[in-house]
Parts: structure tokens; sequence; C-alpha cells
């Protein structure tokens, strides 16, 4: 099983050797043509002011935040540099850490085999289940922050619907357990959906070749499909590792007495306000987090070395569940938990808003909604607009960035690439406490406007969207930059006609996610927001806070349908564009 | 065909953007032009008959402990032109963003919230003094010796029980204190984090100034083996009572509290060995942006009764009474007697070393789980 | 015979892909499938591997009719188009797998593996991985791999068209040693009617789904059933041997 690592190595370091000569042979071939033409210079010049401004600002508004926290880190009583800070909240908060390693573990291990388990029925299965679990995955990818915890209480809590109510069970839902099960649950569907990309791109002939030489069906699981789901297996484990690590709304509203750094992170801000243990704490999560990473990277690649070298016809995966023995039971039983799981917990969150609790019983009721219909909605139309805005912009700059990352020999490529990812491993809270900590003062004064609050949802969703676009790019032939330069193009037009055209199936992709994202980030810009700049998910705060549940649900429901409909919108716009090039 | 789509509907994106930030950052400059150009053209028509008013304008921005303050803050607008955008934020998150801000808030008014937050507040040089006429009114108790801070009521802390789970698990109804401690509650009683609330700290915080630092931690240590958990915000003892999840609730008590009989088979507990209290502040943010209208509205809340008894209407509360003696047209609907005596000024001092301690006690039973 | 299609059809949504076909092949034969894309070939040929039920009609192998069994218990083996190979594995592990559930011992199973790899002229690549060789030799690997198991029939379906046509004369050289030298009995489908002349025992034309001639190459030759069959074959542009064997194809 070690051996067929090693190719993938050499065939990288072969691709890295082709690029370099391709560079190579792109200015070599310039110089004999004489002295640049105006458009060719013009040209020049835009590329290398649009690599500037792509690492600019991923210096300004992700690098210089975190240096700020780790500055504060350092802090002292009287603005004294000191390590005083690292001893006292590791004698405080050590614990906390080895709760967050823990939390983290399992969670990631119970999220993958729900995620493996989901994404091999959504690929085998046709007809109206696969349409079932497959609308499912994609509801349950829009998850407006706290309301799934509260529906966890609900259903499950001391006098849950199902534990007390169903199953006359009394329990203490508040720890870590609880903990485990909703991060293991709520990571599941962008697990799921990526796992499912790499299944479909399994060569169904392998399968079918598997099967001519007698293998059983729980063979060809175990044999043949697990195997190539590996290294996608694995991202999926690290990648629920990481935010396992940066998830604070879990812990904090169901995890009683237990709590992880990233909860004692909001502990300290909104609890004691106290910067400097709160930054220290951010130190913390940040050394297994970049550890992670840096598995998570070699991972993707022998992914994607797997997922390029089958070359067969891609259909649907001919494989089926209930005839694959002891495995394929426990595969039908844990996503068959978690689909029935995510739709209690959604109806849960739905029908919460209609149900009006008194003495003599619950009853129907229109009342919540009429209340909320009343309240302003001009935080919705916001929300929506800094969604578009966030997805339209952070999608192309995703996109650039990683053509500059891929294809082109920039200066630090490594550092560029880890340094964008780190918003994604820290709690929310804190990149938004590190924008107040670097913008508040001239001549970067941007607290108080809504370019910090866009840039914020912007740089924390940035990520996700780099990985999406790397993957999709690496399917865009080199030899089409190649001809574009040989039939006289520059780099501009290499963007603008082989990487933009080429990078449209990640368009959605990024785009799903960023909106749904923006629309749900409550963590992140908590601390940003101005009041005269409200967002949809404040208000759904604001109602968790004070206890209004029904407001809650109605406003989560409404964030979901909202994502859902611009997602649809999306995807018909672009789908008709697509069309005439099918055709 | 397809390429031209897609770049166009970047283009349109990167336009969108660009307008979008354009407008949303101007908007701040031209709320800041010179008073006297927009007093006179966004003052509404009905108000220019009033009498001496500082030249206030433009936009208040707020951050208040919930949005039901919106109809006082429309008042507001409506005699002063003033426009409010409100935002609620509890009083630890406000510190923290205060305190990241580093002297830069990006709000001018502070409306609500635990006095200890406000004291911590001034302590750090981040509250704007205010004087006024109508503030040799209020009980000097009641407000900052500087005018960094006023109080607009006060929070008393009681218990609330769940009827059903006190006779489902045959509990004794607490009456007191010290009746908290008995271990036949364990595990059925539930408060907030002091930390996060500030009702709650409250509660602490009064409890070991009347036993004692001795005494009241004792108490405290006791207490702790019948907690269920902290929780992280102030409302959940509230709303897991309601929610038949635990029997017994320590809590702010208000009209919204007693409501909740109504729907609820919940019964309020006023306990008898003295009920804690502590002020709800309001200030002016140092360096606000609009700092003149949010000094304004501060003058302009207390030296109006009529605005006053809204106010007691919004908060479900009567205590604005105690605040401000003179004010009529509000009643107190409890005897200032129950009330414990407390010494206001320890609520800022004693602040961090009581959450310190009160966090060990928390993570005790953390390891033991 | 030993192969026996009897009156097979095949419906996909009403619509007739594969009808009323029936052909007999004997032992250590190669039946070549010739006829353009959509005329009912794979479907054939799937129908041959077990991964398709027949709408009706029958399948007999050795006498023994395996119409109703799974491609897993069915002792034929496909060589799949793309080949199917296992990119997690290497060669060598590629070609054990199916020895695997013969119950062969490990030892015994490499042995026999290394054995075949020999006979595609790959032994100095069993340590590979799948992506470092090139697409001929992964073509090889696949008929190793279909041919250890020992099967009673051992199906290829357009095993060379991936392949430059220098590659593909001699891999199919290569393939008709092999299947002489094992007389293993073959069914081939293609679209190259060079391809078919050069290596079949007996050629099936099909046409729409319809077997439209079913002889032997030079009796094709011979006696083109009708026009389609002689265009098709472009049977004019041909010269044979005395033998029978395809000498040459003139391009006019």
């Amino acid at each position: 099983m070690n051996k067929p690592n090693k190719p993938f190595e050499k065939k990288t370091n072969g691709l890295k050797r082709e690029r370099a000569s391709s560079d190579a042979l792109f200015f070599g071939k310039r110089s004999f043509s004489g002295p640049f033409s105006g458009r060719e210079l013009a040209g020049y010049a835009v590329d290398r002011l649009l690599l500037a401004v792509i690492l600019g600002s991923v210096c300004l508004f992700v690098l210089y935040p975190l240096l700020c926290i780790a500055f504060r880190s350092f802090n002292g009583k009287d603005g004294t540099f000191t390590l005083a800070n690292y001893g006292e909240t590791w004698a405080q908060y050590g614990t906390s850490l080895w709760n967050s390693i823990f939390v983290g573990v399992l969670s990631a291990f119970f999220c993958t085999i729900f995620s493996v388990s989901a994404a091999l029925v959504v690929s085998t299965r046709r007809g109206w289940m696969k349409l079932l679990c497959m609308g499912i995955l994609l509801v349950t990818m829009v998850s407006p922050p706290f309301v799934a915890s509260l529906a966890y209480i609900q259903l499950y809590g001391r006098r849950g619907w199902i534990t007390h109510g169903l199953l006359g069970l009394s329990w203490n839902p508040y720890n870590k357990w609880g903990v485990i099960l909703m991060q293991s649950v709520s990571f599941v569907p962008m697990n799921a959906l990526f796992l499912n990309g790499i299944l479909a791109k399994i060569d169904g002939d392998s399968i079918k070749a598997a099967r001519d030489l007698g293998a059983s069906p729980a063979s060809i699981l175990r044999d043949i499909v697990l195997p190539q789901m590996k290294p996608g297996i694995l991202v999926c484990l690290l990648l629920s590792f990481i935010r396992s690590l940066a998830d604070y709304g879990t812990p904090v509203i169901i995890g009683g007495r237990f709590s992880t750094i990233a909860s004692d992170i909001y502990y300290q801000l909104t609890g004691y306000a106290n910067l400097e243990k709160a930054s220290v704490l951010n130190m913390f999560l940040l050394l297994p987090s970049i550890g992670a990473f840096f598995l998570y990277r070699r991972l993707l690649r022998q992914s994607d070395a797997l997922v390029q070298s089958s070359r067969g016809k891609q259909e649907q995966l001919q494989l089926r569940l209930g005839k694959c023995g002891l495995l394929g039971g426990l595969i039908g039983l844990a996503s068959g938990l978690f689909f029935v799981m995510m739709i209690l917990q959604y109806a849960c969150i739905f029908s919460t808003g209609f149900i009006k609790v008194s003495k003599t019983g619950n009853r129907f009721t229109l009342q919540y909604l009429r209340q909320l219909l009343k309240t302003d909605l001009n935080t919705m139309g916001r929300s929506v607009l800094y969604a578009l805005i966030v997805s339209l912009v952070g999608t192309l700059f995703a996109m650039i960035f990683s053509y500059y990352m891929e294809r082109r020999k920039v200066p630090l490529r490594q550092g560029f690439d880890c340094l964008v990812t780190l918003p994604y491993m820290l709690p929310g809270t804190c990149f938004g406490i590190g924008y107040i900590l670097a913008f508040n003062h001239p001549p970067l004064k941007l607290t108080g406007t809504a370019l910090i609050v866009l840039a914020n949802m912007l740089f924390k969703q940035l990520p996700t969207c780099t990985k999406i676009c790397s993957a999709t790019l690496k399917q865009v032939p080199l030899a089409q930059e190649r001809a574009v330069h040989d039939l006289g193009g520059g780099q501009m037009a290499v963007l603008r006609d082989v990487i933009l055209p080429g990078l449209r199936p990640a368009f959605l992709s990024c785009f799903s996610y960023n909106f749904s994202s923006s629309m749900t980030t409550a963590g992140a810009i908590l601390f940003l927001i101005d009041p005269a700049r409200k967002l949809a998910v404040f208000k759904l705060f604001d109602a968790v806070y004070t206890g209004d549940y029904a407001v809650a649900s109605l406003i989560a429901t409404l964030i979901i349908l909202i994502v859902l409909a611009v997602e649809a919108l999306v995807y018909w716009i672009t789908g008709k564009a697509a069309k005439p090039r099918v055709s | 065909m397809s390429k031209r789509v897609l770049s166009a509907l970047l283009a349109a994106a990167m336009l969108l953007s660009m307008a979008a930030c354009n407008k949303e950052e101007k908007a701040p400059e031209t709320e800041n032009q010179t008073p006297a150009e927009n007093t006179t053209t966004e003052k509404p028509a009905e108000s220019e008959g009033k009498e001496e008013k500082p030249e206030i304008s433009g936009t208040m921005k707020a951050i208040a402990t919930s949005e039901n303050y919106v109809t006082l803050f429309d008042k507001f607008t409506a005699e002063t032109g003033v426009k409010v955008e409100l935002l609620s934020m509890s009083s630890g998150d406000v510190l923290s963003k205060l305190r990241a801000e580093g002297g830069t808030p990006s709000a001018d008014l502070w409306f609500g919230g635990g006095i200890d937050a406000f004291m911590s507040a001034k302590e750090d040089d981040l509250l704007e003094p205010v004087t006024f006429e109508a503030a040799s009114e209020i009980d000097p108790q009641f407000r900052d010796p500087d005018g960094c801070w006023y109080s607009k009521g006060l929070t008393i802390v009681g218990f609330l029980l769940n009827d059903k789970l006190m006779e489902e698990l045959n509990l004794e109804q607490p009456a007191t204190w010290e009746d908290l401690t008995d271990p036949s509650y364990q595990g059925e009683i539930i408060m907030s984090n002091p930390a996060i609330s500030g009702t709650n700290y409250a509660a602490v915080n009064s409890l070991l100034q009347a036993k004692g630092e001795e005494a009241g931690w004792e108490f405290f240590n006791a207490l702790n083996e019948n907690i269920a958990y902290y929780a992280k915000r102030g409302s959940d003892p509230k709303n897991k009572v309601i929610a038949d999840e635990f029997a017994i609730g320590i809590t702010y008590l208000d009209d919204t509290i007693t409501a909740l009989k109504e729907d609820y088979d919940v019964t309020i507990v006023y306990p008898e060995d003295g009920i804690p209290w502590i002020p709800d502040g309001v200030a002016c943010f140092k360096n606000a942006e609009n700092v003149e209208a949010a000094k304004y509205f501060i003058e302009w809340l207390f030296s109006n009764d009529e605005n006053l008894q809204l106010l007691a209407e919004i908060d479900q509360k009567t205590s604005i009474k105690l605040i401000k003696p003179s004010l009529e047209g509000v009643e107190l609907d409890y005897s200032p007697d129950i009330l414990m005596e407390l010494d206001l000024s320890k609520f800022g001092s004693m602040r961090e070393s009581i959450l310190a301690q009160f966090e060990t006690l928390m993570g005790d039973k953390a390891v033991n789980e | 015979m030993y192969l026996e299609l009897q009156h097979l059809s095949k419906n996909f949504e009403g619509k007739t892909v594969v009808k009323d076909l029936s052909l007999s092949l004997a032992e250590g034969e190669l039946l070549c499938i010739l006829g353009s894309s959509g005329c009912g070939k794979t479907t054939t040929l799937n129908m041959i591997g077990g991964f398709l039920r027949p709408s009706s009609g029958k399948i007999l192998l050795d006498g023994q009719d395996i119409t109703a069994m799974p491609p897993e218990r069915r002792p034929v083996t496909t060589v799949f188009q793309s080949y199917g190979l296992f990119p997690h594995m290497t060669v060598l592990q590629n070609v054990m797998y199916g020895l695997k559930f013969q119950k062969m011992k490990r030892t015994q199973a490499r042995e026999k593996a290394m054995h075949y790899l020999e006979l595609v002229n790959l032994s100095e690549y069993a340590n590979a991985g799948i992506y470092e060789i090139s697409g001929g030799q992964q073509q090889r690997v696949a008929l190793a791999r279909a041919l250890v198991v020992e099967p009673r029939l051992c199906l290829l379906d357009e095993p060379f068209c991936n392949l430059d046509a220098a590659l593909r004369v001699k891999m199919r050289e290569g393939l008709k040693e092999i299947q002489r030298k094992l007389n293993m009995t073959m069914v081939f489908v293609t679209h190259d009617q060079e391809e078919a002349l050069n290596l079949a025992d007996k050629i099936a034309i099909m046409e729409q789904g319809v077997l439209t001639q079913y002889d032997s190459p030079m009796n094709i030759y011979r006696r083109p059933a009708n026009d389609f069959v002689r265009e098709f074959l472009n049977l004019d542009e041909l010269v044979w041997s005395d033998e029978g064997a395809l000498l040459k194809v003139i391009k006019k």
C-alpha cells in the first residue's frame, strides 16, 4: 500500500517542472520578438497589479488582523510585552485544550462515518430515495447558527419530544456527548457532498471488473470503493476536526459545564471582556489547526492523484448496499440515523415558529409570523445584498487567487496558501475581534463601515472557495494556457479566455457556499456589526439570546428559504448560460 | 456566448460591490456634516415649535439590551429629528467590543445592561460624562458622581419555579436563598454564569455582601452542588424552566416573568432573606461620532416624566420610581424594603476577584463530570 | 456448441436495442462482433458478461444456462474499453485480485499472477502503480487480470480503441498469440473492420440491433449478405491470401 504513494510525488514533481519550463518558454519567446508593444506592456502591468492587489489584500485582511491578535496575546496590563498571559491562561484552561482535542477527534470520527455512509447512499441509490437524500443534504447545508442546538434540546433534552415524550427518558443532555453528537451531524452535509463528488469520479468499469472477477458487493465496497475514497475520507476527518476546534456555538448552548477552547474564547470575550486571554486561547487553538492543515494538504494531493488517474466513464455507482453484509448494514444504519435526525431537526426548527405553547396544550399559531413581519425586514434585504456581494466578489477573488497559486510562480506560494486558510481554523468571534483590533485607527479606520463586514465574511469564507477553485483548475489542461501564449495572448488573455471559463464549474459551488455562509455566519461579524447595518442573522442571534425561540425559528426558516431560492436561481442562470456550449 | 454571460456577471458583481461600499462608507460622512446644515432640513415639522435644544442631528447609533426600546427611540426621533439605529447586544459583548476598538467606538449610546459593566468601562475611560439639570432629581446612588453613567431602572433577582416538575419530583417550594442548598434540589436548579449575566452577577455580589465573604462562599459552594450547569445566556434560566427542563431557575423578575403565568404553570418566589438587585445602566461612549445626540438623549429621557413612563412600560417594571422618586405616573409595585442592603460601589471593585473565584467553582464540577 | 446465444432480445424503455439474436461459437474460437456505434454490440456483450439481463432469450455456456447468473458467479471475464483497473493498487495487486475469490493462497496467487504478467510481457512492472505505466501496458494488465482467473469465456470491449494505430497492430498480434496459447474462447467487440478481419475466427455483423451476417471472415468476403456488409467492410479494398488470411488493405 505504501508503494503507490511514491509515484504521486514523482508525478507532481514532474508537473512542477513542466510548469517551470512553460514559464521559461514564454519569457524566452517574448524576448525574441523584440521590444514589447504598448498593449503587451499594459497587459503585463495589469497582471502585476492584479497580483499585487490580491496578495496585498490577503496580507491586509488576513495576516494583519491575526498579527494583531498575536500581539495582543503578549500584552501586559500596562501595555508592556509579557509572557505572563500564556502561563496564566495555560494554568486556567489547559484542560480545555484537551477537551477541545477530545471532542475534535471524536466528532471528526463520527462525522466521517456519517458522511461516508450518507455519500454512499446518495451515490448508490436511484429514484426518489436519491432525490430525497440529496435534497436533505442540500437543505441542511444551510445551517443557521444556534437553532440546530436548540432543536437538539427540544428533541433530545430532559423534556425532549423524543427522549422524554416518546421514550419516557429524563436524562441530562448538557454534556460533551451532546456536543460531539451535534457537531458530528452538523458537519455531515458538506462532507457528504464532497465525498459524493469523489464517488462520482470512480471508474464505473473498475466496479464492473471486480464483479466480473467474482467479487461480492461486500468485497467491492471494501476492496475497491472505500480504498479509492481513502484520501477523501482523511480530508473529511481533518476538516471536521478543524471545524470542531473552531466551533463555539455548540458547546456554549449544549455543553453544560463542559467547555472547549472555542467556548472559553467566547466566554473571555462576552463574560470577562479579557482580550488578552482570548488572544492567548486563539494561539493555543492555532497549533493543532496548523498541524492538521499541513496533513490536509498532503492528503488532498494524494486524493487528486487517485481521481485524475481514473480515465473511465463516470457513471452512477453500481453497488447494492443492502447486499454488502455487515459493513453495508452499518452504513445503512448510520445513514438512516443521520437522515432521520436531520429530518427531525429541521422539522423541529420549521414547526417551532408556528407552535404556541400554553397550559391547555400546544396549538398552531401565526402570531409569531405576524410579529416577525411587523418588525423591520430591512435586515433581511441587507443580508441578501451583502451575501450577494460577498458571493460574487469572493468567488472572483478565489478564482484569481487560485490561478496565481496554481499556475504562476508566485513567491512564497506555500506561505500564502496556508495564510489564506487560517481564518477557517479560528472561531469566528476571534477573527472578528482581530478585525476590530486591526482596523480601528486611521488610516485604516474601517470599523463601523460596511466594508469591514464584507471583508470579514469574504476572507472567512475564502479558504473553502480557493480549495474548490484549485481543485477545478487542476482539470483545466495546461495546453490551453500554452495555446493562448502561442497565439500571442498575454497573461490577461489567459485569465479571461482560459482560466475563468475553465473555472465555471467552481463558480456555482463557490457561490452557493459563499451565499449560504454569508447569510448564516454570526460569530465573525458579531463584533463588527454597526447599529445602522444590522443583518438578519443578528436578529436571529438576538431572538435566541432573549429566548424568543419561535421568532428565532422563523428567521432561521426564512434564511433557509431565501438561500435555497437564490441558489436555485443561480443554478438556473448558470445552467442557461452553460447550455449553448453543450449543444 | 456563455463566456460573455459569465464575464458580464462578474463585472456586474464588481460594480455592485463598489457601489455598495461607496454608498455605505459615505453615509457616515454626510451624517457628520456641520449640525447647522442638517437640523433645518431634517427636522420634522411637528417639532419646530420646541424650545431650546442643543444643535443635534444625523443618526444616533444605540446599543441596547433589547429591540423593544424602538418605541422609545421613535419618540426621540419624532421630537428631535435624530434618527436612531438600534442594535441589541449583551453588556459583556459591548465591553469587549469597546476595549478592542481602543477608544473609537462604532456606536454613540449604551442603553441597558448590568451596572458592573458600566463601572468597568468607566474605569477604562471609555465613557463620556454627561451632566444636565434634571440629574439632581435622580437618587445619587443611581448615578455616577462624574455623570459617566445613569441608572434607568433596577433588575431584581428571584426564583422561577416549574409547578409541574416541583410536584413530579416531590419538592418543597424554596422560600429563601438558604433553602436552595437543600440536597433534594440536586441537579434541578439552573442559573446563568455570573460573568455573562448581570442578573446573576448581582445575585452573587449581593449575597456575598449580605452574608460576608466567608459565609457567602460557603453558601455558593453548597449551591453549586445543586446547580445543573451555569447557562451562557441571561435568559436561559427562565427559558429552561418554562420548557420543563429544570424545576428552579434563578432569574430576573419583572412583569414579563409575571405574564408567563398565563401560559405556563409557574410560580414566582421573592426570596424572604433578601432580594438582590442591580441597576440597569445608560451611558454615552467617549469619542463617539454623534456624542452630542447621545448626551441629549440621556437628558431628554430623564427630564420628561412621559419618557420615563414609556420606558417603565417597555421594561415592564416600575423600579424607575426608585431612581427618580419625583416621577409621576409610575408606582412601585413592591415595597423597597424587600431589597437587600447593598454597597453599589463594590459591584465594580469586586467584580474581577468574584468572577475568578466563581470560575474555579464552576470548573470543579466540570472535572468531576 | 460451446457458447450459444438463443433468440436474445433487449429492450430499453420500449426501444429494442438487440432483436432476436442467435449464434453459436466453438471452444477456442474468437468471435468478433462488428458494427457501427449504437448497433447493439456492446449491449450484447454486456448480456453475455451478465451486466444486463436479456429481455428474452437464453445464453448457454458449455451446455449450462447462464442467463440469470450474476457476473460475479459467471465464469466469464471482461476486458473493458477503459480497462477498469483499480487505481489504488499496483499492477500485481490488480492481476491477483480475482484469485482472492477462488480461495487461492497468497503465495500461490502471486506466482500465478506473475506467470500471467510474463505472458503479457509485463513482469518487470509488477510493482508499479497503474498511473505509472502507459496505455498499452494498462491494456495488457487488464487482459492479464481477466485471464488469470481462467475464465471459460473472455470478453473484450473495444480493447484497443484508446491506442494508436501502430500499437494496435502489435497488441492484436499479441492477443491472438495468447488466445491460441491458452485456447481461450473470446468474444471481441469492435467497430474496426480491419481488426475484426485480422483477429476473428467468426465475425458477427450487427446493424440496428439485428444480426446481419454471421460467418468466417473469408466466407463473408466471398458472400457478403447485402450491400451494407460490403460497404461497411470495404470489401473491395481487401487483398487475401489463398489460405484465407487478410494480406493488406488497399486505400483507394
